[in-house]
This record gives structure tokens, sequence and C-alpha cells, in this order.
């Protein structure tokens, strides 16, 4: 009777509370959708087609296959001059002469300066490849094994057959960093989604302060209700709340997302998984909520230490940017953030497309980390509790 | 009920004792106003009272049952809470039920007239509605004693009445209760026994109705008559002169005839008082002049 009317009040408090909706579930939905979408940009894994301007000083049929064989390599692209090019290829006047040669040079290749890394290394890649369809076909040619007199079509063909090979690529699932190969909603969608239910140390902790400023927990000293019970009290609201976190911004990730023209997020795993995830992140976010409540001496250090912590942990955790970004040394320190192993096993799911097993040493260690501030937050409340005094102020 | 011996405490690093020699008996259906300036440790001994602390001298025992109900200074509800949500939080963290329930909380409501507020949330009340509501929840609690922290503090002088009659019909009920309030006509009209404590030292424990000292008060239009303070003088008697106004604490009806019977013969004063000591005068008195 006592538990459950803690309980309902707490939950009554909390959904009262516009700021705590706000930080709980606005923000973190605001932030999935917007960095879903700018991460987007990033970590594309289609690319739209390069504009070329191709210069070829002296026209060949080793010339025109090196130009058809950059045209298959660069689908969509048009070879035709374009006005702003994002790369210029300049093939040297003796092209044909020097084929063959070995060491060899290529065509010249001028980038725009706008151009990123990822759009010249595709483009890098086909002109090589094409360059080396062109060389192969030269030599087969030279050796007799190409008839020379084929249109220039087959000629492609043959050689693009005796060039390419299949390979056959799987993924070991649910191991190492997962980060690099995400998408923008497998990474903002999570990262968002536990950077979200870690805040709900910020309202636990004004809470509480609250109450030690008032005199309800003086009124409930006098009653002598276990600490215990008025810390689950507590508690267990905020669980409920955390887990409605999980299932709402997994939800806007799921049915959200393809109206902002991303791939929509796609569970794989099994729901037991992610229950286990959800109840392990709950239990991190939750008890650490109860260690910055005990650390806290008024509401305004609550205010500051639960933004302040949560901030660091996500951006240390690979939660502002993703892990495969940052220095071997940053990943490392990334090690030490339970935001961090939240997202490393979500990756194992959504990514790997692992199973309980997979993300089970991540739970540990979350589990573990919320057993230590569970047991620091509650003696330190206890104690705190104990030493509450008759209070003669407002 | 409960019983104060020898009681002690000092909080750490604090030089001086907070409470020193503390000795009470608390009856069933004694109402006891607690003065005492501040830092006079008031506070630290509603503290151990309620059990928030332990006496680290002398000893604390209760006969029967020891739940208290408590109005603290500081307003101990949720302001975000509606009026009625608080009460129902409260009297199931009482553990109340059924009839009792029921009852418990119509006196409550009554006892602080919450019934037009019950809808509105404690934030949304006026300083002196919260205070009815920490008062309610306080009496919502069935108890044996009921401690009152200045309950009354920013409440109009209408539900000021109703609180105080509320508090009164605990006492008669037979509960007890230690009222405290730096508003020494409250604790005079609610109290029929009052504490005093100074330094940490209980300085005055008395029975209102058993206050013996009467306050008699002259005034002549010239000079007090010399005769009169030479009797004052001789018998030891307490008073004090104001220009031309003589006051008296008499204690015995033997005083009061003497001294009749000495200002027949002497100028007629041009006003005259007579009666009890307020609370106010015995509480200087007791106090050495500090309130």
């Amino acid at each position: 009777m006592r538990l459950s009317a803690l309980v309902l009040t707490e939950w009554r408090l909390a959904w009262r509370d516009a700021h705590a909706i706000g930080v709980l579930f606005v923000m973190p939905a605001l932030f999935l959708l917007i960095m879903a979408f700018a991460m987007s940009g990033i970590l594309r894994t289609d690319l739209p087609p390069p504009a070329l301007q191709v210069e070829v000083p002296q026209d060949s049929a080793d010339s025109r296959f090196f130009l058809a064989a950059l045209a298959g390599q660069l689908s969509g692209s048009s070879l035709q001059n374009a006005r702003t090019p994002d790369v210029r290829i300049v093939l040297a006047a003796d092209f044909s002469e020097r084929l063959l040669d070995s060491p060899h040079t290529g065509p010249e290749l001028a980038f725009a300066a706008a151009s990123d890394s990822l759009q010249r290394t595709h483009i890098r890649t086909a002109v090589t490849l094409a360059l080396a369809q062109t060389r192969m076909a030269a030599f087969l040619i030279d050796s007799e094994l190409l008839d020379d007199s084929l249109p220039l079509e087959q000629q492609l063909q043959q050689v693009q057959q005796q060039t390419e090979s299949r390979l056959p690529e799987y993924q070991i699932l649910s191991s190492g960093s997962l980060a690099a190969s995400a998408n923008a909603g497998q990474l903002s969608v999570p990262a968002w989604l536990i950077f979200g239910m870690f805040f709900i140390v910020l309202p636990m902790s004004s809470r509480l302060q609250q109450e030690f400023q008032s005199g309800v927990l003086l009124r409930m000293r006098v009653m002598r209700i276990p600490p215990v019970l008025l810390l689950a009290g507590k508690l267990l609201p905020y669980a409920l709340i955390n887990l409605l976190q999980f299932v709402c911004l997994l939800a806007l990730g799921l049915f959200a997302l393809p109206w902002l023209g991303l791939p929509a997020l796609e569970l794989h795993g099994t729901p037991a998984a992610y229950l286990l995830l959800a109840l392990s992140i709950t239990l991190a976010s939750c008890s650490f909520g109860l260690l910055v409540s005990a650390l806290a001496r008024n509401s305004e250090q609550a205010l500051l230490l639960s933004a302040g912590s949560n901030l660091i942990l996500a951006a240390i955790g690979g939660i502002m940017v993703p892990k495969s970004m940052m220095p071997p040394a940053m990943q490392q320190l990334a090690s030490l953030s339970p935001m961090s192993w939240s997202l490393d096993a979500f990756l194992t799911l959504l990514v790997g497309q692992g199973n309980s097993t997979d993300i089970l040493p991540g739970c540990l260690a979350l589990l573990l980390f919320a057993a230590a501030c569970a047991l620091t937050g509650t003696l330190l409340l206890h104690h705190r509790l104990k030493n509450t005094l008759w209070t003669t102020h407002n | 009920m409960l019983d104060l011996q020898q009681l002690g405490y000092r909080y750490p690093g604090s030089p001086a004792p907070a409470l020193q020699d503390i000795s009470l008996h608390i009856q069933p259906g004694e109402c006891i106003g607690l003065l005492g300036s501040n830092g006079a440790g008031k506070t630290t001994l509603l503290s151990l009272i309620a059990g928030l602390i332990q006496p680290q001298q002398g000893s604390l025992r209760w006969q029967g049952h020891n739940a208290i109900g408590l109005v603290p200074q500081s307003l101990a509800f949720h302001a975000r809470l509606r009026v009625s949500e608080n009460l129902q939080l409260f009297a199931d963290l009482y553990r109340l039920r059924g009839s009792e329930r029921q009852h418990q909380l119509e006196q409550a409501i009554d006892a602080a007239q919450l019934e037009s507020l019950l809808k509105r949330t404690a934030a949304q009340l006026s300083g002196g509605q919260q205070r009815r509501l920490n008062f309610a929840l306080g009496l919502l609690q069935p108890a044996q004693l009921y401690l009152l922290d200045e309950a009354t503090v920013g409440v109009d002088s209408a539900n000021r009445q109703r609180m105080l009659q509320a508090v009164r019909s605990l006492a008669d009920n037979g509960k007890a209760v230690i009222y405290t309030s730096h508003y020494l006509p409250e604790i005079e009209q609610l109290a029929d026994r009052v504490l005093l404590l100074s330094e940490g030292r209980l300085l005055l424990d008395q029975r209102l109705q058993e206050q013996p000292a009467q306050q008699f008060s002259a005034r002549w239009a010239d000079t007090i008559p010399q005769a009169l303070v030479q009797l004052c003088h001789d018998r030891h008697w307490s008073c004090s002169q104001q220009g031309n106004q003589l006051k008296l604490e008499l204690s015995d009806p033997q005083q009061l005839q003497e001294l009749l019977q000495l200002l027949a013969s002497q100028p007629a004063p041009v006003q005259l008082d007579y009666g009890p000591a307020s609370l106010e005068q015995l509480y200087l008195h007791s106090s050495g002049g500090q309130l």
C-alpha cells in the first residue's frame, strides 16, 4: 500500500513536470531526427554520381576504350564536360604509346576543392579500375587474345568478364566496433535514445533535492518509513519512464526516419534481446541517478552534476561523434562510458545482427555499473536521510 | 505517556550542549506550549522526541504507542499534487483504511477548512492555505502525541482560530500536544502547560492554571508614596518603578491585603490595575527579559 502510493505519487509528479518531459522525450526525439538527417550526409552509402570533365588531347582506340571502361565504373556520371566538375581527368597526348609501360603513369586527376575524401576515393578507384581494364585490353590485343576488330562494347565486355570476379562477402556478426559500418539511422537512433534515457538523472536528482529542502522527507522519517521503501518508490516510476522512452524513441526510428528520406531502422535480433538491453540501460541510468541525487546537496548542484556528467559521458561515449571517427586514444577513453557500452550493445543488434548472447558482455558491464552506483547511492542517501533534522526554514 | 529523564544532547563540533539535564513527563491530554528564543534548544528537543536523533545522555521512554503526528515549520507536502492527492498519499502512508481513513480525512479537512480547495494543486494555494494543508497532513495521522512547530504562521485570524480549536480538541480527546510558537497569545489561549527553554536548559515548566503571580500596578498623579516603596523594600517584594508608576508581582493574597491597608492611608492613585500576569510577563520575567 505504501509502496504503491509512493510510486503513484512519483509517477504523477514526473508527468506534471513539463521540463522533465521535455528533457526525457522531446529533446532526445529532436536530437535523434536532426542528427540522423545531418549525419546522413557524412555516413552515406550511395554516393551521387560525380560530375566529370575529361580531356583527351589525342583520340585513339585506347582512349575510347578507357572512356567506355570509366563510364562502366561510374554509372550515372556523364563523361560530357561538366560546367562545375568534381574532377578533371586529363589523358596524356601519348596515352596509347605509354599504355603498357612499366612503371606506368596514368591520367592526371584534378579534384575540385569542395569534393570530399569519400568522393575522391570513389573516383580514384573508378579511374584505376578503368585504366587497368584498358591496359589489360591492350595486352590481350598485343597477344592476339582479343580481336581488335570487335566493336568496343564487345571488347569491353570480354575484358570485364576476365577482370571481374565475385567476392563472397560475409560479416562476422557482432564483433568489433560496428559504428564504422552503421548508417545514419543505425547510429543516431540508439545514440540519442541512450542519451535521453540517461537524462533521467536530471529529474530524479532534482525531485529528491526538492524533497530534502521541503519537509516531506522529515515527515516521512518521523513516520518511520524505511529508506529502502522510499528509494524504491522513487526508482520504480523512473525505471518505467525509462522503458517508455526506449519504446517511443525506437518507434520514432522505425516510423519517422523514412519521412526524412532516410532508410527506416530495421530491428534485427529477438525481442528478448531488446528487453535485456532496455532493462540493463534502465538499471544503469536510474542507479546513476540515485548516485547523483546522493552526491548533490541542493537543486542547483543536482542540475549541474546531472547535466554535466551526462554530457561528458555522451561526449566520450561516442554519442555525439561516432567512435569510428575518433582517434585510437579517444576510442580507448570511450570504453569508460556506460553510454558507450550501451551503444556497442545496441549496434551489435542493429548492425551486427547479433542476439542476446552477443550483447551479454555489454549488458553485464551495465548491470555491474548499476550495482556499484545503486550500492554507493543507497548508502550515501541512507546516511543523509538518517541525518535529516528538523527543518525550521521554508 | 512520555518520560524524559535528564536528557542531554550536543551536536558534533559544537562547544556547548544543545540540551542538558531536561526532565519532563508528558501525559495524555496535555497541551504544552514550548517557548524559547532562537537557539534555546526547542528544535533539538522536538527532534529527540520525534526520534530523529538519539539522546546522548539520559533517557526517553514511551509508554504505549509512539506514533507522532507532525506539523513541521517547513511545508511538508508535494507542491505539484492536488490538495486531495496529498491527503490521500499521506493517508496511504499512515496506513489508514476504511472508516478510520474516512474519519481522519474528514476531521483534517474540516480543521484546516480545505473543503473548497481539494481540487487545487498545492502550488496554487496562498501561503496561508499551504499552512492549512501542512496542518491537515499532520492531523491526519492517528497519534498519541502531536508536534506542531509554528503551525499557524501566515494564516488569517479566522482560520487560525479554527486551527487552534482543532489542536485544543486533540488534547481534550486525550492526545498530547507540543506546540511551539513565537506568538505568545496563541500559546496562552491554547496551552495548559508551558515549557521555557533557554541555552539548552529547562528554565520553566509550569501549568498556566497554577500560575501564581498576580500583577499589581498603580500610577499616581505626582510621585509614588514613599511609604509604599519602603514597604516593598522591607518585605523584599519584587517591584519596579517607572516614573510615577509602581508594578508589583504578588504571589500571596496576604501581600495584597497588606498593600491595600497601606494604600488606604496614602494619596489615591489615578490608575489601579490588578490581575493575573500575562504569559508575556511570565516569559520575560523567567527568561530575564529575552523574548
